[in-house]
Order: C-alpha cells, then structure tokens, then sequence
C-alpha cells in the first residue's frame, strides 16, 4: 500500500501536466509506424521532435503519440536497421500521420542527423531489457540448420542455458519455471520440441523478440525471473509472398499476403520433421533395433489482421504444434503411443479512442498436454497431464503530455490444472488410481504503470500490479499421516469453493539518470509473485513437467529484486555497452521431497511431496554490442552466485542448485562480407554444471553394492563447457522473383567433448568389482546445411 | 518409471535423428569423505534376529570378499528390544555378525535396534507386520514360448490401507546338464527387481499378478545370461516366499531396485536409498513370510 502512496504524486502530475499544458494550446501527432513493403507494424521505434528532443516510441502494435504546444516542428522517426525520416509539421491543429520505414540498404550509409537523440541503450528508463531482431537471429549459426530463439537468448548476459543443445533456460539465478514465455500474448507452457533439443517457435513466423529479466514494467507478471514476449509476423499486406526451407531436421513453409491491400493481411507457416519418413522401409532393415519406432512434431502458425477502420483492427492467431511418438514392437503386441505439445489461439482488438488512448483487449485460449499409453497382452496404462488457460486482457496506452507514458489495464485467467492422472487396467481389473484430478484457479491481475520525465535527466518507470489468486473447487485434498505417510483423511470441497486465496500487491520502480549525451546510470526495484509451480526430478525440460497451482499448502513464490547498472554509448551509437548488477531474494521455492518417486503422486495430490525453501542469487553483467555496420554483434558476460536453502533438503544447509555457474561468456559476431556472402559465429564458455555424485560404497548381504551420496547436494563440479560454432550464408544471384540462399553452419567446430552427463559403471571382473566414471558427449563437431527460398 | 521410460525414449530419439552421441572413461576426483557405519538387520517372524555391520568403502577402489569382511565392524554392543525383553545381541566370532539368543520375531510387535560402535550411537525401529498369504500360485507359459515362463499368484489384500508386500523365489530343483549338473539351481531365495509393491492402488482388490525370475547381482550362471534369462522353466520346483514388511523397509527396497536399476543409465537421475537408520546407512527390517510351492508344468 504504502508503494501506492509513492506512485500517487506522480499519476497526480501527470493529471495536472495536461492542465497546465492545455493552456498553451496543445495538439496530438499519433499514427502507427509500419515497414515499408510489408506493412509490418514496428514496435520500439523512435518517435520525437528535433528542436526540443522530447519524443516517445511506438507500443507493441506500432502506435505512437507525441502532445506538444502549436508551433512548427521536425518530427523524426528512427529505428535501428531502417532509414531514418524526418517530417516538417505545421502543427495547429491534432494531425493524425502514418509512418512507413524503408529497411536500410546493404552497407548502412550513415544517415547525418544534427541534434540526434540518444538511442534508448541509454535513454530508456527500463533496464535488464534486451530486444532481438529476428533477422540477426537467422544470421548467425543455427544448431543442426534450426534457427532457434530460445538458444539465441542464452547468448545473452544473465541467461544461461539449461544444457548442450538445449532450449531452456535460467535467468538470474531463477529457476526454469520462472520464466514466463508469450506468444502474441498466450502463454506458451512448454515451449520445447524432442526434449528441449528445439523450441516450438518457428522463426520464419515471428517478428519480434524482447526478453525482459528485471525492472519489469506493471504490465507484466506471473513469474519471478523473465518474460519472453514473441510477437509473431502480421503478414504481408501488400503482395503475396512465399518462403520456406529445406533443412537437417526440418522442413519450413510460410505463405502471407493480404486480405485486401494495406487493410488486412495473412500469414500461415508450417514446420514438420521428417526423419520418420526415411526409418520406413526401404530404409529400415527388417528386424534392426528401431523398427517399429517413429517420431516427428511439426508446428502450424497462422495469423491474420484486418483494419476495420482508421481507429479499428483486429488480429487472429494460434498456434499449434505436437511432437509424436509411436512404438509398435515387430515381434509382440507392445505399443506405445505418446503424443504432447501445445495450442494457443489469440483474439485482439486495437482500438484508438483519441489521439492520446490506445486500447487492446484481448481473449486468448492456451493449452499444453501430454498423453502417455501403452499396452500389451490386456494390460493397459495411460498416464496424461496438462494445463489450459482462459484469459481475456485489456490494456491501455494513454500519452497525456511527452513526459508521460501510462499503461493501465487488467486481465483475468481462469486455470485448469491436469495433474499427472494414471489408468491401468489388466483384463477385467480396473486398479484403482483414482479419479481424475484437476485443479481450478482464477487469477487476477490489475495494474498502473507510468514512464514519467521529472526533469531532463530523471526519468522515472513506476508501476503497481496487484494480483488475486484463489484456487477453487471441486478439489480433494488428501490429507497424509505425517509418519506412515499414508493417505489417512481426504477434505472435498464442491464446485467454485474457495480452496485458498492470495491477493498481493508487487511494485515496480526503475530510475534512469542522465549523465551525459552518451550516458546514464539506472536502477530498479521489482517484486513479483508466482502463483503457478512446476516442480520437476530432471534438468532438463520432459514433457511429463506438470504446472501446479498455489494451494493450502503450496504459497505463492516471491521474489524481490534490485539491479543497478550503468550505460553507455560510443561512436555515434555504434557501440552500447552496460554493467549491470542484481540481488534477488526468492520466497517459498518449490521443489520435491528427497526420495520422491514419481508413482508417489497418483491417488494423492502431488504437492504432499513438496518441500519448500528459500534461493537467492546475485551477479554482475557486462555486455558490449556493436549495433552498426557489415560487422556487428556482442559479448556478454555473467558473474553470478546462486543458493538455495530447503529445510528439508540437504539437511538444511545450503546448496548451489545444478545451475549455479560462476562465468559465463557468450562471443557472437556476423559479418556481411558482400551482398552475397555473410559470416557468423558465437562461441560460449561456461563454469562446470553441478552434479551430486555418490562418495562411498557399501554392501548387502545379498550381493547388492550400494552408493552412499553423502551429505552435501551438488558436491561435484563438471569441468567448464565451451564450444565455437561458425556459419556461413551465401545468398544466390536473386531474380524479380526468386531469392534463395544456402546456409552452411558448423557446430562445435573444435569438437570439443563437453561433458552432458558422467554416469558410473560396474566392472565386474573375477570376484573383484570396481567402478568407472563414464562421460557422454552428446555433439560433437555437426555440420549442417540449410537451403531457403522466397518468392 | 515414467522418467526412466522417457530417458530411454530421448536416447532412441537421439539415435535415430542421427546423433553421434559419444562416451568416453574419465577420471572423477570424487570429494573425501569419512566412513560411515552400515547396519544390516532383519527380524523374522519365528526366527531370532540378526544384524550386519560394517563400513562404507571408498568408492573407486576394489572391492572383493577380503574388502567386505576387512570393513565389517567388531566389538559393538547392539542391542535390541521388543518393548518388553531387552537382548544384547552376540557377535559371530572373527566378523561383525551379531544374533540375538532370548528374541524371536513375532508380528504385530515392534522392535527397537541399538547399537554403539566406533564412538556412535545408532538406533531404529521396525514394525513386523501380520503376514498374509496368497490365495494360489501357478506357472503359466509366456507369449508363445513352448517352454519358459513367469510365476503367477493370486493375492487378496486386506481392506485396510498401508500394506506392504515383497516377493522371494528359488529354485529348489537341480541343474540336469552343463557345468553345474547336479547342484542345486538356487542357493537362496532371491528377490527379482520390482519385488517390493504397496497397496495404494490395489486396496483390498482381489487379483492375478506376475513376476520373472531374479537372478543374484553379478551372476555369472549361464540361464542368466542366455534364454532363459527372466524365465522358470517347465520343470521347475520353485518355492515362493510373501512377505509383509513395514513403510520404512519397503521404501529401503524401492530406493535400493531404484539405484540398481539405474546403476549404469547414464540418463538416470540422483537415486539415493532410503534409510530408517538414524546415525547411518542400511536397513533394520521384520519381515513376516508364507510359503508356497510351484511345479511348473
């Protein structure tokens, strides 16, 4: 509450702002600013007047809105990669302008622009916040030919990733379930094809990518550690387009044009796998270890949009995709069938009320589910999990005076959990596994957010979100004896009961303080609660990851955090350069007792195998990124901490989780050699994984030789991982209609042998038994090749 | 399971999209870490109780019979207590063997284990619960295989929840050919992986169920190496042994088929045992047991 009080006298001002400025006659200049020949909306661009450089920059539909007294004044659009405009305004009167901007031409000429405005590296109040260009994404190597964004996330400093290959993620010392992912604002649950080898975003369908990992503005909540905001392609509304690709694993269609030109526009691209279209005869020898078995996922995106009118538009969106897999023994009649994957569909509505209010309101479907069943001689087993979501938002965008920028809005989602349910049955005998539990939730979330300008030099991002959630019946709740840990007792409660309810309020602050033309420091203060869990046994992303919500037992996560940082801009705002520094403190983490075994769950709910504690993490990132030029790109670095402490893990005492990595370095450079030819490569070093490994042996008297753990969690350290991968892209002589181009990436160019897992290994040799440490290497040097197309 | 099983689906999935995955030994410097004391102890309904001690080794070396009996520990006092008499059990000469004279087992009690070795106090309790009994038992052919197969019973639980089950055989009949001929085809009942089971989701179901032949850990015997791997096979004399067992001794024998099932998959997870010893490792478990017979035919 007492945050509220502190936000107050700014909301008043910029109330008063608009009084005081009202009397010297102020007029609006609002439009949208779209790519010219595609009329893709631009998000983040920059809007703003030369002679007194106060300006804004377009919202995520590409709507922007500048209010200033009647005079004569140059009004300048820039967004990096495209040519910059200026246009002379007479302005007397609300003038309502349109904006299209040309993508700059191969070898950027460097626009002159006298009394430019810094670029938002160091004039944003937001900080911990970083944009990538899709376009740069697919230039750079691309892990067995798929371009992936998760994986170029990880490249950035205070990401790390979650493994070789793999696309999850940490983000500040947080945990995987902490990281919200959306996709045109439906959150993608599990956002991993093949066991987190690929994403499920296709990059040929998405525009634009932010990921935000503190300081986050109002606007966003429900996780502790990151959002990751996708905004998939609009479409072409001019012509008809098609583009696509042949790869290792994947081939890629996309089709977009418009509905009716510069009114409405399509998009539909689809990505499938086909490796098993070769493990079918003739391939496949009768008789060999995987005959029988196929898998394959594939992803469908589609989009469309439509402007019913100047001040009207809506979009439709979805999202589907499924990883299948299918095993059918040739000598038995053993099947298995396990299909998962998610549904997303969005529904919005843009809407210009004036000049000054921009509204969005949208409906959004989200579903990810898992199946599991097999069967064999009259015995059968299905096991299925999943979450769907039912979430209507509306948000608003109000520029009341140059000094301010509000957002406002709200959104409930209502939940329903799966749980992990089981059914068996062998012949006649159903075995009791219970019915199936779901779990119900509502979840609420009001906010306010203001970007004010207290002088030339202070800029302040103040928000509130306050949120309210309650789980709600029909729900069972197994109540276990403590000892015996049988379920001794079970309280029902009906349909829309009040199960438990959370309401909190989170603050966001961040402070950006001008030094100079070229500099700024900042900080941030941000709370955040989490009322949805996902406790998992592995490091890795599995598909049978189950989401729970909070519950009687289980309290929402907290996390409170402070970054400070420094930036700076070089050259002309060729070079950005920032230091950040973080400290996060996070309340009732969520993992499972010591000992769970996964069948624990089933007839019980599966929070009575939670054990609760507390994390907290803290770092240091440099990041250095050349923005300009044939040659760009960046380095990051991380130096970070990160603990946890469980009462009732680790016999209380703290441990580092898997993850925690003292260094972390992430080299990426490209280079446009010509026209026709360019070059890429990163490299990645990281501190070792940690590993629990067993420190002694013992015996049974039956033979069997067990391992003793120890005492200490993560008591061994993996040494460091590192890798270079390089590509190269040659574009062929394009015709009036037809562009391709060939992409050769090598990954793990050195062959490096990281380790991604080391197990150990019984030798039994004569009547003596010794132990060998193994270490699997899961790529070594893999080069690829990919061929795209567009016409 | 669910995870093993979907390891073991990514690590087809891998094969098959043509990843090269590859493995090699490395050397781990393992931390340094102090013995710990391992107790071994079972009480048996109508036998005297028992109980093994020794310490944990080192965990790369070798470990062979010597290294067993050079780490099991002598000269403790261990006691154990039925509620009413308290025994100090007696050590088996030469080794860390201790057996009780004045206790027998008898369910429905529960019995208290101390002991005190090399400066540490260690205690538990077991609860021996009331036996039960199969209903029948029988060997039944497997899929269209003329001659092997698995042992089958019919088990009715009792209504009430927080039973706990597991499963022995041996075979009692003798090799007829090859190296072993003549001896014996199993010395002791031996338990086979999954031999434990709970009936959280069979309460008080009346039902058929199935196991395969275990074999001892690092079997060197040929039917554990060629067909009949898994199988009993017609002809066989197999002598079943059910029996209850506590929460905490059942949790002690999942954890353990949970660590040696994992032992060597290299995408298995951390599976350490569960003990209900406070002050060490291992088990102190009753165990109330019915016997049956199969000839399989």
């Amino acid at each position: 509450m007492r945050a509220f009080f502190i936000l107050l006298p700014f909301l008043l001002n910029a109330f008063t702002d608009c009084v005081a400025v009202s009397a010297a006659k102020p007029f609006t200049i609002s439009g949208f600013v779209k790519e010219e020949g595609t009329g893709e909306s631009l998000l983040g661009a920059n809007v703003y007047i030369k002679e007194n450089l106060k300006g804004t920059s377009s919202n995520v539909y590409g709507f922007y809105s500048i209010t200033i007294p009647e005079g004569k004044y140059t009004l300048v659009i820039s967004y990096l990669g495209f040519e910059t405009q200026e246009h002379s305004i007479d302005l007397v009167k609300d003038i309502r302008m349109d904006i299209k901007l040309r993508k700059a031409a191969f070898i950027t000429k460097e626009v002159e622009i006298v009394g430019r405005k810094e670029e938002k590296n160091v004039e944003s109040a937001e900080m911990s916040r970083d944009k990538l260009e899709i376009e740069k994404i697919k230039s750079l190597p691309a892990f067995l030919g798929e371009v992936d964004i998760l994986k170029t996330i990880q490249l950035l400093p205070g990401v790390l990733s979650a493994g070789e290959g793999n696309t999850g993620y940490y983000v500040r010392g947080g945990g995987p379930d902490q990281n919200l992912i959306l996709l045109d604002e439906a959150n993608v649950y599990n956002a991993n094809h093949l066991f987190g080898f690929f994403s499920v975003f296709n990059a040929d369908a998405v525009q634009n990518v932010t990921l935000t990992k503190g300081g986050m503005p109002a606007n966003y909540g429900g996780r502790l550690s990151s959002v990751l905001d996708i905004q998939m392609k609009e479409g072409n509304n001019q012509k008809f387009g098609v583009q696509g690709g042949l790869g290792f694993i994947s081939s890629r269609l996309t089709v977009e044009g418009p509905i009716k030109r510069d009114t409405g526009s399509f998009i539909v691209s689809g990505r499938r796998t086909f490796v098993d279209l070769f493990l079918r005869k003739p391939f496949v020898q009768e008789g060999s270890d995987i005959e029988g078995n196929k898998y394959f996922f594939y992803d469908l995106n589609a989009k469309a949009n439509y402007r019913l009118n100047q001040n009207n538009r809506i979009f439709l969106s979805g999202y589907f995709g499924r990883d299948i897999f299918n095993f059918k023994s040739p000598d038995s009649d053993f099947e298995l069938e396990i299909p998962w994957g998610n549904a997303t569909t969005t529904l919005r509505w843009n809407h210009v009320f004036n000049d000054r209010i921009f509204m969005n309101t949208s409906l959004i479907y989200t579903n990810y589910d898992f199946q599991f069943e097999g069967g064999q001689e009259g015995f059968n087993f299905k096991l299925f999990s999943g979450i769907t979501d039912y979430n209507i938002k509306s948000d608003f965008n109000w520029f009341p005076h140059p000094g301010h920028n509000i957002k406002f809005g709200g959104q409930y989602i209502y939940h329903v959990f799966v749980p992990s349910n089981v059914s068996a049955r062998s012949g006649d005998v159903v075995f009791d596994l219970g019915k199936t539990l779901r779990q119900y939730a509502h979840d609420l979330a009001i906010y306010i957010n203001d970007e004010y300008d207290i002088t030339d030099k202070l800029r302040i991002n103040a928000g509130l979100r306050g949120t309210l959630f309650q789980q709600v019946g029909p729900f069972d709740r197994f109540v276990r004896d403590p000892i015996r840990k049988v379920v001794t007792d079970t309280i029902h409660y009906n349909t829309l009961e009040n199960v438990k309810t959370y309401s909190n309020v989170e603050p966001r602050l961040s402070i950006r303080y001008t030094l100079d033309q070229k500099s700024s420091v900042k900080a941030s203060y941000t709370q955040n609660y989490q009322y949805i869990h996902l406790a998992s046994l592995s490091s890795i992303s599995l598909p049978t990851d189950t989401w729970v919500p909070s519950t009687d037992l289980v309290r929402p996560q907290f996390s409170t955090q402070y970054a400070a940082g420094y930036f700076r801009n070089f050259n002309n705002n060729t070079y950005e350069t920032s230091i950040e520094v973080y400290y996060k403190d996070m309340k009732n983490q969520v993992e499972y007792s010591e000992g769970f075994l996964p069948e624990n769950s089933i007839n019980d709910n599966v929070d009575n195998d939670f054990v609760f504690g507390q994390g907290w993490s803290y770092g240091a990132e440099l990041f250095l990124k050349k923005v300009k030029g044939n040659f760009s790109g960046w380095i990051g670095y991380t130096l970070a901490w990160t603990y946890r402490k469980f009462p009732d893990l680790n016999r209380a005492n703290v441990f580092a989780p898997k993850y925690d990595r003292r260094h972390d370095v992430s080299l990426v450079l490209s280079y446009d050699v010509s026209k026709r030819v360019s070059l890429g490569a990163t490299w990645v070093y990281a501190t070792g994984n940690l590993n629990t490994f067993p420190e002694r042996l013992y015996l049974l008297s039956d033979g069997n030789v067990l391992q003793d753990y120890g005492d200490q969690r993560n008591n061994y350290r993996l040494v460091p991982y590192h890798r270079l991968d390089l590509s190269f892209t040659l574009r062929n002589k394009p015709t009036k209609k037809f562009e391709s181009s060939w992409n050769f990436s090598v990954f793990n160019v050195y062959n490096r042998y990281n380790p991604f897992i080391i197990y150990f290994d019984t030798d039994l040799n004569e009547d003596n038994i010794s132990i060998q440490a193994k270490q699997i290497t899961l790529f070594p040097i893999l080069p690829s090749i990919t061929y795209n197309f567009k016409f | 399971m669910m995870e093993r099983k979907l390891y073991r689906v990514m690590a087809f999935i891998l094969i098959i999209i043509g990843f090269s995955a590859c493995e090699k030994n490395v050397t781990v410097e393992i931390p340094e870490s102090e013995p710990k004391i391992v107790v071994e102890g079972y009480v048996i309904a109508g036998e005297k109780p028992y109980v093994i001690l020794s310490r944990t080794l080192p965990f790369f070396g070798t470990v062979n019979i010597n290294s067993v009996v050079n780490q099991t520990i002598t000269g403790a006092l261990v006691t154990v207590s039925d509620g009413i008499i308290t025994d100090t059990l007696e050590q088996f000469p030469g080794i860390g063997l201790y057996i009780s004279d004045l206790i027998t087992g008898e369910s429905g009690k529960t019995y208290t284990l101390r002991v005190e070795a090399e400066g540490k106090v260690l205690s538990s309790s077991t609860f021996l619960p009331q036996p039960v009994a199969l209903d029948s038992v029988w060997w039944k052919v497997n899929g269209n295989r003329d001659s092997l197969g698995f042992a089958w019973a019919h088990l009715t639980d009792p209504d009430t929840l927080g039973n706990y089950y597991r499963w022995f055989a041996q075979r009692i009949n003798r090799y007829t050919f090859g190296l072993e001929e003549g001896k014996i085809k199993d010395s002791i009942f031996i338990a086979p992986n999954g031999s434990v089971f709970e009936d959280k989701f069979i309460n008080g179901k009346s039902f058929d169920f199935a196991y395969q032949r275990g074999q001892v850990p690092n079997s060197n015997k040929a039917d554990d190496f060629n067909d009949e791997k898994f199988f009993f096979k017609i002809g066989d004399t197999i002598v079943v042994r059910f029996c209850t067992i506590d929460r905490s001794h059942f949790d002690f024998w999942r954890t353990v088929e949970t660590q040696v099932g994992s032992n060597g998959n290299p995408f298995a997870s951390v599976a350490p045992v569960s003990s209900n010893i406070e002050g060490g490792l291992g088990i102190w478990g009753g165990y109330a047991c019915t016997f049956d017979t199969i000839i399989a035919r």
